[in-house]
């Protein structure tokens, strides 16, 4: 019974680490259409900024404040001066984030010496019922995804920023007729999910630590994650991480890890084939 | 949209095709460094090292180049080897093997090096070995700790290998930990090999495996195998999984009592470097089976000289740590020097013969000689136990440790 417990309380925060992670990647395909290789590595920009704010000397918990804000501004910019050009061509823009994505994650290894560094969580610890130990940061982390969840669909769903969102995605020739700047609605998209692939890396840090390569762990999963939930909604992304997040964190108990890392995309694979619309179908919120 | 306009032209296409093509041609050339008195008759000695400078492993690789270039300075600036000079060319292998067999065809064909130093995974190492030795006639030191049985003729080890890290290690675990171990370990052939070694010295010691399981080498999320390893009452874990999965592994087994409740973590390779990978009261009591750890230094004035030359050189953050393969590559290259020495040539048959008894007195964590026919290194052991973010050594080998390889 006690194994039971812990084993939804881990299957539960892993799931949220992983919908977090895919958050942002789930609203940029869903809400402009492209594929953003360097997603994985603003999760690492994320977690690298929080490392450096706590190593010059400033609390944890300011570093995960500010990484969210100037990944943000970075994918803002990266989007006037890069991203925009690639609209067109799809297939050219998944290799031109994947070339940002090399890029800062070439950087982010040279300023780390390649190394594994450690950041400290804000609130540390385990909370003890009984003999059971949960973790509290996990914890915290699964209450901050269901908070970002919320007011994410918020944002895109009631405000009239939300509104002109997905109109710029149904049909941009008409958002931009009725006086919508699309181009600036793709900026502001762009750099709102970068900053919550930023928020995810400043709160996940003190799990797995820092290393360069902590992007493209999440970045295979974020795919599929957004493949299986479906592309053009907000929920559908969203479901796909819960539903591939659960699955990674829980078949590894009830058969060997390493069948169940493999299994995980088999499954995948079934489903889209069965599914190809994901999840979720309808278009929108 | 703003692009859409902007088709492939013929004219568009040829001009990035010719800025394409003229940047994989000029490329990263290879690292080249001249000594500076190149007047000797024969021409200088040419001493290879291939290792990865860039990629996942860069912190590793940088770190034994830069033990290579302390060593042929300290050569060089005593008047070289036999008279001439040593010229060191560095090689990057970028933590992938198709780049590597690349650049050490480069430094075997184009450069005609005398000896190559270098690879620091195993698979590297495959990689790598054919070209240097079958095709390439040169020879090949290899200096990570490993899991051993490479018996290669024209291969040299020396780094720890299984009986290095084990035979003094699994009983300490068990006389300071307990009975009942756990290995969980990563999905590849060293973890593989040392696990079965290490599995019959625990059962040979009166310990008792609980279980022994294997997973990708990419994952992060190990609470099950923690549960496991809580509900099962195992009172000492002999981890074998490497990064990145280790850090997020040891945190979830802390966070889980582990320690708490008298849990003894063992882990052979973990050095400085790995050390802060988790904060330091999470892996408190951790302890670790190597050749080095710069906590010798206070007790070992050779260690501490070397430690000290190469932080002066070397200022910046690629340690001089055993798991780096910087003590591997330090006694290859000082093995290797009295062999040319004592060969009296460069011929590869006359070093090989010379190298496969070579002794040095002084080295990183004490002396070391080749076990003749074997191929492999004798070096001294030490299990250090992580205290407060730093390396306590508690227990240390009775004399040079043999690696029972070949």
């Amino acid at each position: 019974m006690d194994t039971l417990f812990i084993a939804v309380f881990e299957i539960l925060s892993f799931g949220a680490i992983v919908v977090l992670v895919v958050l942002g990647l789930g609203i940029i395909a869903s809400m402009m259409g492209i594929f953003n290789f360097a997603q994985g590595e603003f999760v690492l920009l994320g977690a690298y900024i929080t490392y450096l704010v706590h190593s010059i000397g400033f609390p944890v918990a300011l570093g995960m404040m500010v990484a969210p804000i100037a990944v943000g501004a970075l994918g803002f910019m990266l989007e006037m001066v890069v991203v925009r050009r690639f609209y067109a061509a799809p297939i050219v823009a998944m290799l031109g984030t994947y070339a940002l994505g090399l890029i800062i994650r070439e950087a982010v290894r040279g300023l780390t010496g390649g190394l594994y560094l450690s950041v400290p969580e804000p609130i540390g610890g385990s909370i003890t019922v009984g003999a059971l130990h949960f973790a509290t940061w996990r914890c915290v982390i699964v209450v901050i995804t269901l908070l970002v969840i919320a007011a994410s669909y918020a944002l895109i769903a009631y405000t009239s920023f939300g509104l002109r969102i997905r109109a710029s995605l149904e049909n941009p020739s008409l958002a931009r007729v009725s006086g919508i700047s699309t181009s600036m609605i793709y900026s502001v998209t762009f750099a709102f999910g970068a900053a919550l692939a930023g928020l995810a890396g400043a709160l996940i840090v003190p799990v797995f630590s820092l290393f360069a390569d902590l992007g493209i762990r999440f970045l295979i999963q974020g795919f599929v994650a957004v493949m299986v939930g479906g592309i053009g909604s907000f929920a559908g992304p969203v479901a796909g991480a819960s539903v591939i997040g659960t699955f990674s964190a829980a078949l590894p108990w009830l058969m060997s890890p390493v069948i169940a890392d493999v299994l995980v995309f088999v499954l995948a694979i079934i489903f889209i084939k069965f599914r190809p619309q994901g999840l979720v179908s309808r278009r929108g919120v | 949209m703003i692009n859409a306009s902007q088709q492939l032209s013929r004219r568009r296409f040829l001009r990035n095709a010719a800025f394409a093509s003229a940047a994989i041609a000029i490329g990263p050339g290879s690292w080249v460094i001249r000594p500076n008195w190149a007047n000797a008759t024969e021409g200088p000695i040419r001493l290879g090292i291939a290792t990865d400078l860039t990629g996942s492993l860069g912190f590793a690789g940088n770190t034994d180049a830069n033990v290579a270039r302390m060593i042929v300075k300290e050569i060089n600036d005593k008047g070289g080897l036999l008279g001439r000079p040593i010229e060191l060319l560095i090689e990057d292998t970028a933590s992938n093997e198709s780049v590597a067999v690349g650049n050490v065809r480069k430094l075997i064909q184009r450069d005609k090096v005398d000896l190559v130093l270098g690879g620091i995974s195993s698979s590297m190492r495959n990689a790598i070995k054919d070209v240097i030795i079958s095709r390439g006639k040169t020879l090949y030191i290899y200096p990570e700790g490993y899991e051993g049985k490479e018996c290669m003729p024209y291969l040299f080890c020396t780094g720890p290998v299984p009986a290095q890290n084990c035979d003094q290690f699994i009983p300490w675990l068990i006389k300071h930990g307990g009975k009942r171990f756990a290995m969980p370990s990563s999905n590849y052939i060293w973890p593989q090999t040392i696990n079965a070694y290490a599995r019959k010295v625990i059962e040979n010691s009166g310990g008792e495996v609980i279980f022994e399981e294997y997973y990708p080498l990419d994952q992060i999320d190990f609470s099950s195998t923690v549960s496991r390893i809580i509900s099962n009452k195992v009172d000492v874990v002999f981890n074998t999984i490497v990064p990145p999965g280790v850090s997020p592994f040891f945190k979830q087994l802390y966070e889980a009592g582990f320690a708490k409740n008298g849990g003894r973590l063992g882990c052979v390779y973990y050095d400085e470097n790995t050390l802060e990978m988790n904060q330091a009261h999470e892996i408190e009591g951790l302890a670790s089976s190597l050749d080095y750890y710069k906590a010798l230094t206070a007790e070992d004035p050779v260690s501490a000289k070397i430690q000290a030359a190469y932080d002066k050189q070397f200022p910046a953050k690629f340690r001089f740590s055993a798991g780096s393969a910087a003590t591997g590559t330090y006694r290859g290259l000082k093995l290797w020097e009295a062999a040319v020495k004592e060969a009296g040539t460069i011929d590869r048959d006359a070093v090989a013969a010379a190298l496969d008894h070579a002794k040095i007195e002084e080295g990183p964590g004490g002396p070391a000689e080749m076990v003749p026919g074997t191929r492999h290194c004798k070096m001294n052991m030490y299990i250090g136990v992580a205290k407060g973010g730093q390396y306590e050594i508690v227990a240390r080998s009775a004399g040079l440790v043999a690696p029972k390889e070949c």
